[in-house]
């Protein structure tokens, strides 16, 4: 909690492992409750009991199938990419020193809807390991867009890398933007209407395929994000303060971006593309745990997963037995927040 | 200060860029697709607009260019024997045959306008809801035929109207009677025995039970499924086409599942790989008693005379015992 | 303690190197001085600081930190030898003047460790040097020019270091705080023994705090020595083309430079 009242009467603060213990062990208790409860929930009525009855086989148990296909999967999928994508919000935000930042803004992707809308306007058609072709050539579309940030990020001047970054990624993002415009142009009236109904994101897997295919790349992205917390801290002040604090900027960087880049481009090949999970759950985060990233990244992870797992809850009850496609949700519920952040902030 | 106003620019540079961003990705104003709220059997508005009345043009003229950008009204047009009139039909019509040589000038979200007025078409049909395209037709003063659909009864309606206004009543005629005729004797076929609830299925993520586009009980695909003897398992969403959700998929428990394939469609091996993938949702019944089934053809996209064989397709994968 | 060899240093590569930054610049700063960075825009100091707390490397010479090569040390234990305090510090979140305060333990911590009570202890400490004790909790962007120089260099100080590098500490800062902050850094010379190296245009600044100057000029040395010997007219002509009149300053207690005309 922010420790001050108006101008500063000082409270004694708890040391920073205790905050650290007591922000996961929160957030944590949130995400556990989220994932444990929202496959409860949804348009269907479900007997627990029964859906978890060993005795009826499994092709005659609705609900167990209900539970299992319908519901578990697509909780999972809304906690590990709500946690990506919130993640990648905070490290963009600190790599890029823009609290504006998100997982949008580096193009990255937008090389995986380019991907995906490839596969649905020109018919791509190979599907492997339960993964649809659509999911795998969004794959390789960010993949892409990650090359060519990368490649201008290497490129860049000593002292303002973040800038040459933030630049460069946002003309990736305009240009591959061009790209779908034309790719949507080339689609016919069925194919523009998968687009469109594809970037507008959608939980609902159906199978665990997928999740473990995503869990790959982003198990790598976690084992980066993990030592980036203070550093983040000391890079948001200054890159050059903490290259002279003894930080490894271009490295630290490199693990960031590439990380960062990880995590969205599964996170967006898995579901499409959510907004306003990376750029709003840092803030909401950060009202909460103060800006120290050693509270602020494992809060995020954990907020980022019941968050979307809460919004794709909505998204599927609320105008039952039909489902909105659950980025409307994170939309309508994160545009206003956002705004209200900004000019809070101002 | 200077500080707050840049805050406040990027706010308002944020909340355009969602202004633009988001009408961007819905922004299929023509969709057809959920028409809710209208009633099955509405009648077609079958209208011919013609050129300004400045020029006092006479109205009776029969035409003898016609540019068709509806494939189903292209279709129409051969069926009553008018196909040598046609001289520009839409990107997306391939039937029958003789259309390949026929100019081609765009489709619904994108007319060839320059292409359209070349060719010196005396009318024109188009969609009702292409509003852009028949505003400049009508400042070129050139007649046109709004083509509006809902169900079933519509084909034959259009057939009639399309045949009246084009001095092909008599063929018209016969055509939509021959149509009508040929639809109950399918009808006739299946009478009598159960209907299986069905699942119809318009499209889906390829390789997974993603993204299911299904029939909501409404429109002509619907109707020619009733027809030939199934039921909707979506009949009470009233909606040309719903987004269901697997949860969804699987309370409904439908008997039999049709999935339809056109434009490019796969190859037999590709086919059974795909029929597999209904195996993740064993419960269904449809699964369980392997009724699922591909139809692959483009007779199920266009609501025109090859209905017909859409409708007996139905019909013999529904009941194969009554053929 | 610090031995700059004959440093050379361009930025760009090949054809883009348009002119060395830096010319074969040497200088030596004795442990506990006080040494002032003179010379124009353009003339490289800034780049000197940066190569000096190894943000840069230079293309020849040596850079020798308490008799250690720099490029021997790690970038954390360079970090625990200097100190750097920036013109200006913008936090992009929010935090708080302990938080700005205690980010420069981090030379003194592991990858993972979190600080401890005796960081916190020096982190205080850090603050009372600085007079910023009742800021600690206060959000770093509320503060005042001068206070938040003050906190910078209080966290700097938290490093530990025995050098401190200031680039322009008081460019940024009104006469109130210019003469706060030079008072401060006197007495943290005076009583902790810190060595500095403080770059700076202001030669009036120079001149009261610094005891020995060094005058850099199109990246090259062109003068150095005592503060009283070195910052003549003469020197201030050749630096920056401009006539001043350099007198001693009974009640300062130090040079005064005031300029006249242009040369």
């Amino acid at each position: 909690m922010p420790d001050t009242d108006a101008l500063g009467t000082i409270q004694p603060r708890a040391p920073i492992r205790q905050r650290v213990l007591w922000t996961v062990a929160g957030f944590g208790t949130l995400a556990a409750a989220a994932v444990l409860l929202a496959p409860l929930a949804g348009s269907t009525r479900i007997h627990l009991g029964t859906a978890f009855d060993r005795s009826i086989p499994y092709a005659d148990n609705v609900d167990a199938q209900i539970f299992f296909v319908a519901r578990l999967p697509r909780v999972l999928a809304a906690a590990l990419v709500g946690s990506a994508l919130a993640l990648s919000g905070v490290v963009f935000q600190a790599l890029l020193r823009n609290p504006l930042a998100s997982p949008d803004t580096l193009g990255i992707s937008a090389g995986a809807s380019l991907g995906a809308m490839a596969a649905i306007t020109f018919h791509i058609e190979f599907s492997m390991l339960g993964l649809s072709s659509v999911t795998i050539a969004s794959f390789a579309g960010w993949l892409g867009a990650l090359v060519i940030v990368s490649g201008l990020s290497m490129a860049r001047r000593r002292g303002s890398s973040a800038v040459v970054l933030l630049l460069g990624g946002v003309t990736v993002h305009l240009l591959l933007s061009a790209v779908i415009a034309f790719v949507q142009y080339l689609a016919d009236f069925t194919e523009t209407f998968r687009n469109v109904r594809w970037l507008m994101g959608s939980l609902d897997v159906a199978s665990y395929s997928p999740i473990v295919a995503a869990l790959v790349p982003m198990a790598i992205a976690w084992a980066g994000f993990a030592t980036l917390p203070r550093v983040l801290d000391l890079i948001s002040v200054g890159s050059e303060s903490a290259a002279a604090r003894g930080v490894n900027v271009e490295r630290t960087e490199r693990i960031a971006l590439v990380s960062a880049s990880l995590a969205t481009g599964a996170a967006v090949s898995l579901a499409g593309p959510v907004s306003f999970v990376g750029i709003v759950v840092p803030h909401m985060v950060r009202l909460l745990v103060g800006a120290d990233h050693r509270l602020v990244v494992p809060a995020s992870a954990l907020f980022g997963a019941a968050y979307l797992i809460a919004c794709d809850l909505i998204a599927r009850t609320i105008i039952a037995p039909l489902e909105l496609p659950v980025g409307i949700i994170t939309a309508i519920i994160g545009g206003p927040v956002f705004l209200w952040l900004l000019f809070r902030r101002a | 200060m200077a500080a707050l106003s840049t805050r406040v620019t990027l706010a308002i540079l944020v909340v355009l860029g969602l202004g633009y961003g988001i009408p961007k990705t819905v922004r299929l104003k023509a969709d057809t697709t959920d028409t809710s709220a209208t009633p099955k059997a509405v009648r077609v508005k079958a209208d011919a607009t013609y050129a300004s009345a400045a020029h006092g043009v006479a109205a009776q003229e029969l035409p003898r260019r016609i540019v068709s950008l509806v494939p189903a009204t292209t279709e129409m047009l051969f069926a009553m024997g008018a196909g040598p009139r046609i001289v520009g039909v839409s990107n997306y019509d391939r039937f029958p045959p003789e259309v390949a040589r026929i100019a081609k000038v765009g489709g619904l979200l994108d007319p060839d306008v320059e292409t359209l007025l070349s060719l010196k078409p005396d009318l024109v049909i188009v969609y009702d809801t292409q509003a852009d395209l028949k505003r400049q037709l009508e400042r070129a003063q050139v007649p046109i035929y709004h083509y509006l659909h809902r169900g079933l009864p519509d084909i034959m309606e259009t057939m009639r109207a399309l045949g009246a206004r084009i001095g092909a009543k008599p063929a018209a005629d016969a055509a939509a009677t021959r149509i009508e005729q040929q639809l109950a004797a399918v009808g006739r076929r299946v009478a009598g025995r159960s209907r299986p609830s069905t699942l119809l299925v318009f499209g889906r993520e390829q390789g997974t039970i993603r993204r299911v586009h299904a029939s909501g009980g409404y429109g002509f695909l619907h109707d020619v499924l009733e027809l030939a003897g199934g039921t909707d398992v979506l009949n009470d969403l009233h909606k040309q086409s719903v987004e269901m959700s697997t949860e969804m998929i699987l309370t409904r428990k439908p008997e039999v599942i049709l999935e339809l394939h056109y434009g490019n469609s796969l190859k037999p091996a590709a086919m059974d790989a795909e029929r597999l993938v209904w195996n993740g949702l064993p419960s269904l019944p449809a699964v369980k008693n392997k009724r699922v089934y591909l139809l692959a053809g483009d007779e199920f996209v266009v609501p025109g005379p090859r209905i017909v064989v859409a409708a007996e397709r139905f019909a013999r994968t529904l009941h194969p015992e009554a053929f | 303690m610090l031995q700059v060899s004959d440093i050379s240093f361009s930025y760009g590569r090949g054809r883009a190197a348009a002119q060395r930054v830096l010319d074969g610049v040497s200088l030596e700063v004795r442990r506990g001085t006080v040494v002032g960075l003179l010379g124009p825009n353009g003339s490289g100091k800034t780049t000197l600081l940066r190569i000096i707390a190894g943000v840069l490397k230079p293309e020849s010479g040596r850079v020798l930190i308490g008799g250690h090569p720099i490029e021997e040390l790690t970038r954390r234990d360079l970090a625990r030898r200097v100190a750097v305090v920036p013109q200006e510090t913008h936090s992009t979140f929010d935090f708080s003047v302990i938080d700005m305060v205690l980010m420069g333990r981090y030379p003194h911590l592991g990858a993972f460790e979190l600080e401890g009570a005796s960081d916190q202890t020096i982190a205080r400490d850090a603050l009372a040097a600085t007079g910023t004790t009742a800021l600690e909790l206060r959000p770093f962007a509320t503060l005042s020019g001068g206070e938040k120089q003050r906190v910078v260099i209080a966290s700097a100080l938290a490093q530990a270091s025995d050098m401190l590098l200031l680039d322009e500490p008081t460019a940024a800062l009104d006469l109130r705080y210019q003469f706060e902050i030079t008072a401060l850094l006197r007495s943290l010379n005076t009583e902790r023994g810190t060595t500095m190296i403080v770059s700076t245009h202001d030669l009036n600044l120079a001149a009261g705090l610094c005891e020995r100057v060094v005058l850099l000029k199109q990246g090259r040395v062109i003068a150095h020595g005592t503060t009283d010997e070195t910052l003549t007219a003469a020197n201030i002509r050749l630096l920056y083309g401009v006539d001043a009149d350099v007198q001693y300053h009974p009640r300062a207690g130090h040079l005064t430079v005031v300029p006249i005309a242009r040369y």
